[in-house]
């Protein structure tokens, strides 16, 4: 079937077309029955989809929408400022747990050796994953479909 | 004289959302009471579940809220809105598609009733609301997007058209394409 009939096939349904759009259709259904049979199961589709609505939400849920809203943003901020506070305490525990260790000449040179290196391999890990995530990320066919 | 209420009115979508970029809460309230039922809708129809739908339209307006510095006022509003509706939704479906256990929640079937104004109410049996229901969900994501706007939010092409940011020919072809495999679903469903 023409692509042209079947836009003006949807328009017909949801009378959506223009006058002369609808005469060209009319035509086209006279002679054509694959047309009539499209249309009857289309007509019938929207019947029963017109007798249907979406399940709504009790009016006390819409009434407490934005308090529910409201809520969850301020919640936003707090786990903000809270993961910010944890990450500032975080690195400066570690840089002076670092510093106590590598300044105290008690400690030994295994230890401080043995550290150096968890420090360096968990930074090779991060710097991998974060540079996999990136390329996964660029490379990502579909990232820009929306719709 | 102007009232509060003419106030609202000529207060735009874009005018609210360069108000919301300033950190202005108020301004994202009338936001919401203006298109919660909107944002709903569009979610539930994509994800077929209540309480998902409700989250995710609330998640879209922090998204607003959050994202409101990049918004572009020389564009319509609707549109980036939906965009923001629909990425949730399509992140959230494959989030279920992983843990397939939800994919036998059952409230799944329930999001969608017989009209209770409808005279002809009676005429419509249980089984053919399920079937249509399934065979929604098992719909490609673009086509239910596009059953759920003209179908079950009654809107006209040119709001189709405006909402996903398409001409009004390609609105009238996935209508098509869209119908004919929702109608092949319910009769390969109905058996």
């Amino acid at each position: 079937m023409d692509k042209h009939l079947h836009e003006l096939l949807a328009g017909y349904v949801d009378g959506e077309l223009s006058d002369d759009e609808r005469r060209a259709f009319e035509t086209a259904l006279v002679t054509d029955p694959e047309l009539r049979r499209e249309l009857e199961e289309f007509k019938k589709l929207k019947e029963v989809t017109g007798l249907m609505t979406y399940a709504d939400l009790p009016e006390e849920v819409w009434e407490n929408y934005w308090q529910s809203l409201y809520r969850k943003l301020e919640r936003g901020f707090g786990w903000i400022f809270m993961s910010l506070g944890a990450i500032i305490l975080l690195c400066f525990g570690a840089f002076s747990a670092l510093y106590e260790i590598y300044t105290d000449p008690g400690v030994s040179l295994w230890v401080k050796a043995g550290l150096a290196a968890l420090i360096i391999g968990a930074i090779v890990l991060l710097v991998s994953y974060v540079r996999e995530r990136l390329f996964a990320y660029n490379r990502e066919r579909y990232r820009e479909v929306n719709r | 004289m102007v009232t509060k209420k003419d106030t609202e009115m000529m207060e735009t979508d874009i005018s609210l959302v360069m108000n919301i970029k300033t950190g202005n809460k108020q301004a994202l309230g009338r936001l919401v009471e203006r298109h919660k039922k909107l944002a709903y809708q569009i979610a539930l129809g994509l994800v077929g579940n209540k309480d998902d739908a409700y989250d995710i339209s609330q998640e879209a307006f922090l998204r607003v809220y959050r994202s409101a510095g990049t918004y572009d006022e020389n564009q319509p509003f609707l549109p980036w809105f939906n965009r923001i509706i629909t990425n949730l939704c399509r992140t959230w479906l494959k989030r279920r598609s992983l843990y397939a256990r939800r994919m036998v929640d059952v409230d799944d079937n329930a999001y969608l009733l017989v009209d209770p104004r409808n005279p002809e109410q009676e005429l419509i049996r249980s089984e053919t609301v399920a079937c249509l229901c399934r065979a929604l969900l098992e719909l490609p994501f673009e086509d239910r997007e596009i059953i759920t706007l003209q179908h079950f939010r009654g809107m006209s092409y040119d709001e189709i058209a405006s909402i996903l940011d398409i001409p009004r020919g390609t609105v009238m072809s996935r209508l098509y394409y869209a119908r004919k495999k929702l109608a092949k679903l319910m009769e390969r469903n109905n058996g």
